[in-house]
C-alpha cells in the first residue's frame, strides 16, 4: 500500500489476513486508538468505523489524533517501568544519572502528547494499567534489558508514523520526541553491552506490530 | 582545543580557539539570508553537506589513533553510518533528478590534537546534525524523503548520547539535550560548521538555488 493511497483514502493499515485485523482491533480497543486506521472494505459493519471514539474531531485531525493517543499509551508504559524500576533502586552512580533523566522525559513526553490531544480537541486515553513480567525490577539486568526492548520500540513507533502524520507541526513535535527516544536508547545499549548503533538509519514499525509487543505489558 | 563546545553550540564563531577557527571566521560569510529551502533537492543538499563534514571528520579522528578499545569502535561505526548517510543522499538527490554537491574541501584545524578533543567536536557535530534535520524537517515535502531523513535524524541522536557519555559529560544538558530535541536554523547551522570548511560561501552556494 503506498503513501498516495494513505493519503487518498482513509484506511492507514491493510491487514494481510482477516485474523491480523481482529487481532488489531482488539488491541487497539483495548487502548482506545485505532478505529480511523481500520479499512472499511466492502460489507464492512459501518460500526468500525463509527464507534465511540471517545471525542468529537474533525476528519482531518482524526488520525493524527489516533497517532497521539497510541504514543501517550506507550509514553505511559514507559514512565510506568522507569518510575518503578528506580524505586527499586537497582542502579547507582553513573548509572543512575543515566537512567534517572530518562524516567523525568517519558514523563515529561506524557504530559505534553496529552495537552496536544486536548488543544486538537481530542480526549487523551486514561493511563493504561501496567504489568512487569516477575523479576524485571528484581536485578538491574533485567531492568535494564527491559528498558532497552522499551527504548527501541518506542524509536520504532515513533518512526513508523512519520508518513502518517498529517499536521506538519505534531509532526515536529513527534520528531523532537522522537529524537530524545533514540538518546535512550543508545545509552541503555551501551551501558549494557549492546550495540548503540542498531542500523545506520532508524527501523521503523507498524501500529499493529508495536501494539502487538506492548500488549504483555498492559493488564486488561 | 579547549572548552569550545558551548561557544560552538551558540553559535558564537568568534569564540572558537585559533586551531579550529582557521581563517574562516572573518570572511564575511551572510548566513542571514540562507534561512529557506525551495524545494527538497536543497534540503538533502544540506545535508549532505553536513554529513561529508561529519564522515570525512570520523575518518580522519578514526586514522589520528586517538581511541582504542570499545570507545574505537563506536567511534568507527559512527563514521561508517555518516559514509552510509553520505552515500543514501547522494543517491536519493539523483533519483529525484537533482545534482548532489561534492565532497567540500574540509580542515579540522585542532581537532585531532587529543582525545578529548576529537570527542568534543564530535559532540558538536552530532547535536549540530541532530538540531540540522530537526530544524530542516519541516520543509521537506516528500513524505517517503521525510521518512528517511527522520530515520537519519534519530541515528544522529544516538550518536550524540554516545559520544556524550563516552566524554563523561552529565546527564542532562551533556548526554541528554532535555526531554525534547531542538531544532536549529539553516542559518544557524552553517554558521557554526563553518569554521571547518576551507570555503564555506562555496560550499552555501553549492546548495542554495
Amino acid at each position: 500500500m503506498g503513501i498516495k493511497a494513505i493519503f487518498g483514502g482513509c484506511p492507514v493499515l491493510e491487514f494481510a489476513a482477516e485474523q491480523d485485523r481482529r487481532s488489531f482491533l482488539r488491541n487497539a480497543a483495548l487502548i482506545g486508538v485505532g478505529l480511523t486506521y481500520v479499512a472499511s472494505r466492502a460489507g464492512d459493519p459501518v460500526a468500525f468505523g463509527t464507534a465511540d471514539r471517545g471525542y468529537g474531531a474533525s476528519d482531518a485531525n482524526a488520525s493524527d489524533l489516533d497517532i497521539l493517543n497510541y504514543a501517550l499509551t506507550l509514553e505511559y508504559l514507559e514512565a510506568a517501568f522507569y518510575t518503578a524500576g528506580l524505586k527499586a533502586n537497582l542502579l547507582k552512580g553513573r548509572e543512575l544519572e543515566l537512567v534517572d533523566p530518562i524516567q523525568q522525559h517519558e514523563a515529561d513526553h506524557v504530559k505534553v502528547v496529552r495537552t496536544t490531544i486536548t488543544d486538537l480537541g481530542g480526549k487523551p486515553v486514561a493511563q493504561p494499567k501496567v504489568k512487569f513480567p516477575d523479576g524485571t525490577f528484581s536485578n538491574r539486568a533485567n531492568f535494564l534489558k527491559l528498558a532497552g526492548t522499551f527504548e527501541e520500540l518506542g524509536v520504532k513507533a515513533y518512526h513508523g508514523q512519520v508518513t502518517l502524520v498529517k499536521n506538519p507541526e505534531l509532526l515536529g513535535a513527534a520528531a523532537s520526541i522522537a529524537g530524545v527516544e533514540s538518546r535512550h536508547a543508545a545509552i541503555i545499549a551501551q551501558i549494557t553491552g549492546g550495540n548503540p548503533f542498531p542500523a545506520p538509519i532508524e527501523a521503523n514499525l507498524a501500529m499493529g506490530p508495536v501494539l502487538k509487543a506492548a500488549m504483555p505489558f498492559l493488564a486488561k | 582545543m579547549t572548552d569550545t563546545t558551548a561557544d560552538l553550540i551558540h553559535g558564537n564563531a568568534s569564540a572558537v580557539p585559533a586551531g579550529v577557527a582557521l581563517g574562516a571566521l572573518n570572511n564575511g560569510f551572510a548566513l542571514a539570508s540562507a534561512k529557506d529551502f525551495r524545494n527538497d533537492i536543497e534540503v538533502l543538499n544540506y545535508a549532505l553537506a553536513l554529513e561529508y563534514l561529519e564522515a570525512e571528520f570520523y575518518r580522519q579522528g578514526n586514522a589520528a589513533d586517538l581511541v582504542k578499545g570499545k570507545e574505537k569502535q563506536y567511534l568507527m561505526q559512527i563514521g561508517a553510518d555518516e559514509a552510509s548517510h553520505v552515500a543514501t543522499l547522494t543517491a536519493t538527490i539523483q533519483k529525484l533528478g537533482g545534482t548532489p554537491i561534492g565532497a567540500p574541501a574540509v580542515d579540522f584545524g585542532g581537532a585531532f590534537e587529543s582525545r578529548k578533543s576529537y570527542l568534543t567536536t564530535a559532540h558538536v557535530f552530532e547535536n549540530k546534525g541532530v538540531g540540522a534535520y530537526l530544524g530542516a524537517a519541516g520543509f521537506v515535502k516528500d513524505k517517503m524523503i521525510l521518512q528517511a531523513a527522520a530515520g537519519i535524524f534519530g541515528v544522529e541522536a544516538r550518536h550524540a548520547a554516545v559520544v556524550g557519555n563516552l566524554l563523561g559529560l552529565k546527564a542532562e544538558g551533556g548526554v541528554y539535550q532535555g526531554a525534547y530535541e531542538k531544532g536549529i536554523a539553516k542559518g544557524d547551522v552553517l554558521q557554526a560548521v563553518a569554521p571547518f570548511l576551507v570555503d564555506p560561501d562555496k560550499v552555501v552556494a553549492a546548495i542554495t538555488y
